[in-house]
């Protein structure tokens, strides 16, 4: 069993198309593979086929790696319920609401999430993870769990994912890297930009900084293109069930078509391959 | 008001002479705001020398020299603020009293001047805001700041070396500017913002050439390399440094704006538009990041590091910007930040809606209508839209205000605007290729169609571009016929002027501003008569009532209520009543606005740090 980690320099970076991208990449090379994302955060589920809830990024992940969802690729969902609660779905089904003056359980949580982790290494080739929002909030980061605490917990090699859309990359994918906690730096291995227009060329000299810097290597430049996930859409209004799938069928030829103009603009997938953890 | 006098005295002189004396009779009497011009500077400035006592001081900092008609050259007061500040007209009539001064006494230029220069004339301190990404906030921040230093009561101008917008304005001098900084200048209490606040803009043609703007005239078009590696490092960064030095030389404060991220260090050198321009200017400088999107104490981190050590130093402060929900959740994040960075968090700004013009990027990012009133009001999306916040007063009646882009949207209207455009002729071949051409068509006499700008011309009956200036392909082309119109592009060259006039029906005064290339032959009835100074016999736009189409080329024709008020109260159809609020005019709302901004940034930030880094009564 090998696997890897997307991280994002913020939410909406890309960690969940590059993700799937990935996914459908390692599937047509014939690997086994399996989405995991420890942690959601979203209104938008989908019921899997023993009805479990999970988030919907990992339902189209799923899709994208040829197989079916289940409640392990996201064993916790949190839902927020108005009024600074939450309720914390473990697994596929609830297990408790937090906030208002109840602690979340972080290390109950955890060990239950490394289970969910576990059967899905013990079972497929490749395990391809997803962080949850920027993995160094300085005010969150001690009960991480999607990024540093999958990182620590399973010593998961890491490649940062920074959208170009807004300006600031290099400050985000190099701030990223520095907010670490040090121990766990070597296990970022390689970073990718997303969303860019234009001549790639210009970047260059930022890219052999960044590079320089942080022993990171650039895996690629990948162009904007409006590949949204369904759960972005009013496809989520379906509440978890999408009839007859006929809508992720039409999600993977997307991809697929997604993933030849990625690897034509340059992404080196392959060197991804070299980076899978043992 | 200084009007420019001929330097060797003679009969204007004398006039100014004669006017200096009775100011000094009336003495001091503060803001004339029965003045047609009030403010003519900035707000809460001193007219009591209108014209003055010191003229012709010839000094640099204050005026400067121009030539006159006839060839002579004239000393011009028309930028100085200097004798407006209340301390030097205080100052000033202390001193008519106690040396017993008469107008035109040579004592005023030998004695009271040079006295009252060394008291309290000094140079301005620049402040600048940089932005870890493009959307941090840094515009409404510049604005915020430009408030709260005007309410302090000292004099600021906001500057943005080089901005990237397709929505600019025309200054009182005829000067094009980017919207936001006359936006930010209103907020530092000034009406007439003038080229010097964005000495560079850049208007994207499409295929990454810019046509690039200097001190608000058309200088040159340059593709992406030819403007890093030509204009920047000449013209470029010597445009930046004039007009720094010509702001700093007036103003108590210059808050500058940086532009996109200041650390993108694959341009790192050649980006005049952040730390260079801190380092011309010598600039103290607040990072904002935007929380939005997370991963912001990353962007702020980052950001820091990756300036070189002479730049870094530079950053005094960091914004932690659009925090939703409770403030303090951040506390902790940003006592870490500060302890890593060893900068101060001076400021967490919650999320605010405030009702302010927008740029470009957001505005469109995503969002396509605003308001949720009765009337629907279609604004055509053209592909290459300029100027699209003259839209923004539609919101204050019972509106919602959408910007459609297909054939349905328009059908379902209750009234259409078009807009302007970068390019009439391609945008109207577009509306041709997706039906929305023969929709508006089909609407004509059955709800108000305003055209402004590109989208009057289009209302016409043929444009002719037989050069292609203007459309990809040169030729006639066919407009909406709505008006017997022609219009025409013979010659690279634009227009660009300041309109005030009246409705020829009544109703009213509008005020805007044109920026075309294209002109019309007008056959229609008009719809305005220009009230500006010198233009009396010249009108504008064209109008026929009965069938409710408008067209106009002035910019800006919402924001006073008269017009406004006439194309909302045409709408009369399925029994929907129109309620228009109180008339209001719309920068009376932007001005209110910008005081709720500025509320709430003084809340948000560490005011006594603030005031430390703008070295606040040093
Ligand atoms: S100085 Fe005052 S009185 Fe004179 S033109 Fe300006 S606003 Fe009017
Ligand atoms: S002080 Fe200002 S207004 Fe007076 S003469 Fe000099 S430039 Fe003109």
């Amino acid at each position: 069993m090998r696997s890897i980690l997307f991280l994002g320099t913020s939410s909406g970076a890309g960690k969940t198309t590059v993700d799937a991208l990935y996914c459908r990449h390692l599937a047509r090379k014939g690997l086994r593979v399996a989405p995991f994302k420890a942690s959601n955060l979203s209104l938008n589920s989908y019921v899997t086929e023993d009805g479990k809830e999970i988030g919907m990024g990992q339902a189209f992940q799923a899709w994208a790696c040829g197989i079916e969802p289940t409640g392990d690729m996201n064993p916790v969902l949190l839902k927020p319920s108005g009024n600074g609660r939450m309720q914390v779905v473990l697994r596929g089904a609830p297990f408790m609401d937090v906030g208002r003056g109840v602690p979340f359980p972080r290390d109950e949580v955890m060990e239950k999430v490394c289970e969910s982790y576990d059967r899905l290494a013990h079972d497929y080739d490749v395990v391809v993870c997803e962080g949850s929002g920027s993995p160094v909030e300085l005010n969150l980061m001690d009960n991480d769990m999607a990024n540093i605490g999958m990182m620590r917990a399973r010593g998961i090699r890491s490649v940062l994912v920074g959208d170009i859309e807004r300006g600031g990359v290099f400050a985000a994918i190099y701030g990223t890297w520095l907010l670490l906690p040090e121990d766990l730096r070597p296990l970022v291995k390689g970073f990718v930009i997303n969303r860019f227009r234009g001549d790639a060329s210009i970047l260059e000299p930022g890219i052999r900084k960044v590079e320089e810097l942080t022993g990171m290597k650039c895996l690629g430049i990948i162009p904007y293109v409006h590949l949204r996930f369904p759960e972005e859409d009013s496809l989520s209004d379906s509440g978890g069930r999408l009839g007859d799938g006929s809508i992720h069928e039409e999600f993977v030829k997307n991809l697929d078509e997604l993933l030849d103009a990625v690897e034509e603009a340059g992404i080196d997938f392959d060197a991804l391959d070299g980076f899978l953890s043992a | 008001m200084h009007l420019p006098v001929s330097k060797r005295g003679g009969r204007t002189t004398d006039l100014i002479r004669k006017q200096v004396e009775s100011e000094l009779e009336k003495g001091d009497i503060g803001c004339n705001v029965g003045c047609d011009y009030y403010p003519c500077h900035f707000e809460g400035q001193n007219c009591s020398f209108c014209y003055c006592p010191f003229y012709p001081c010839e000094d640099p900092v204050m005026g400067y020299f121009v030539t006159s008609r006839s060839g002579k050259p004239v000393w011009s007061c028309e930028d100085c603020l200097f004798c407006h500040r209340n301390e030097v007209v205080d100052f000033t009539f202390g001193k008519v009293r106690e040396m017993g001064l008469k107008a035109g006494d040579p004592r005023f230029l030998t004695e009271v001047f040079p006295e009252a220069k060394r008291r309290f004339w000094h140079r301005g301190k620049a402040l600048m805001v940089l932005g870890a990404t493009s959307d941090a906030g840094k515009s409404i921040t510049v604005a915020a700041l430009c408030r709260i230093f005007h309410r302090m009561g000292y004099l600021v101008a906001p500057f943005k070396s080089q901005n990237m917008s397709l929505n600019s304005r025309v200054t009182a001098k005829g000067s094009e500017i980017a919207m936001v900084q006359v936006l930010q200048a209103r907020a530092g209490g000034l009406r007439n913002a003038d080229a010097h606040m964005n000495p560079i803009l850049l208007k994207p043609k499409g295929n990454t050439v810019s046509q690039v703007i200097v001190e608000g005239k058309p200088f040159g078009d340059y593709n992406v390399p030819d403007y890093y590696g030509k204009f920047v490092p000449g013209p470029g960064i010597e445009a930046v440094r004039r007009n720094m030095d010509f702001l700093k030389d007036r103003y108590d404060y210059v808050i500058m704006e940086g532009a996109g991220s200041p650390a993108e260090i694959n341009i790192y050198d050649a980006d005049i538009a952040n730390m260079r321009a801190a380092e011309v200017a010598d600039a103290d400088c607040v990072l904002v990041v935007n929380v939005e999107w997370g991963g912001s104490f990353a962007y702020a981190v980052g950001t820091v590091r990756l300036m070189p050590e002479k730049d870094r130093s530079r950053i005094k402060g960091i914004i932690i910007n659009n925090v939703r929900g409770d403030p303090d959740r951040m506390r902790s994040g940003a006592e870490k930040l500060e302890e890593i960075l060893g900068i101060p968090v001076i400021g967490i700004i919650p999320h605010m809606s405030v009702d302010l013009p927008s740029e470009d990027s957001e505005a469109f990012r995503g969002q396509m209508s605003k308001g949720t009133g009765s009337l629907h009001i279609a604004v055509v999306k053209l592909p290459r839209i300029a100027n699209f916040t003259d839209i923004d007063p539609l919101c204050m009646e019972d509106t919602t205000v959408e910007f459609v882009d297909t054939a349905e949207g328009i059908l379902s209207a209750d009234a259409i605007v078009i807009p302007g455009t970068k390019n009439t002729i391609d945008d109207l071949v577009w509306l041709k290729g997706n039906g929305m051409f023969d929709a508006i068509r089909s609407m004509r006499g059955k709800v108000p169609i305003l055209g402004i700008c590109g989208g009057y011309q289009m209302m016409g009956r043929v444009l002719h571009d037989p050069d292609g200036i203007e459309g990809t392909v040169p030729g006639d082309t066919a407009g909406l016929g709505f008006f017997d119109n022609e219009s025409y592009w013979k010659e690279y060259s634009k227009r660009t002027v300041r309109d005030r006039c009246e409705m020829i029906d009544g109703g009213g005064e509008v005020e805007g501003y044109e920026i075309h290339m294209g002109m019309t032959d007008v056959v229609e009835k008009p719809l305005f008569r220009m009230t500006s100074f010198g233009r009396k016999d010249e009108v504008e736009g064209s109008v026929r009532e009965d069938e409710m189409l408008y067209g106009t080329y002035i910019h800006g024709v919402l924001d006073k209520p008269a017009f406004r008020k006439k194309f909302i109260s045409m709408i009369k159809h399925e029994g929907k009543t129109v309620s228009t609020g109180e008339p209001e005019d719309y920068d009376d709302v932007v001005d209110r606005n910008l005081d709720l901004l500025a509320d709430g940034f003084e809340k948000g930030l560490d005011m006594a740090a603030l005031k430390r880094i703008a070295g606040v009564g040093e």
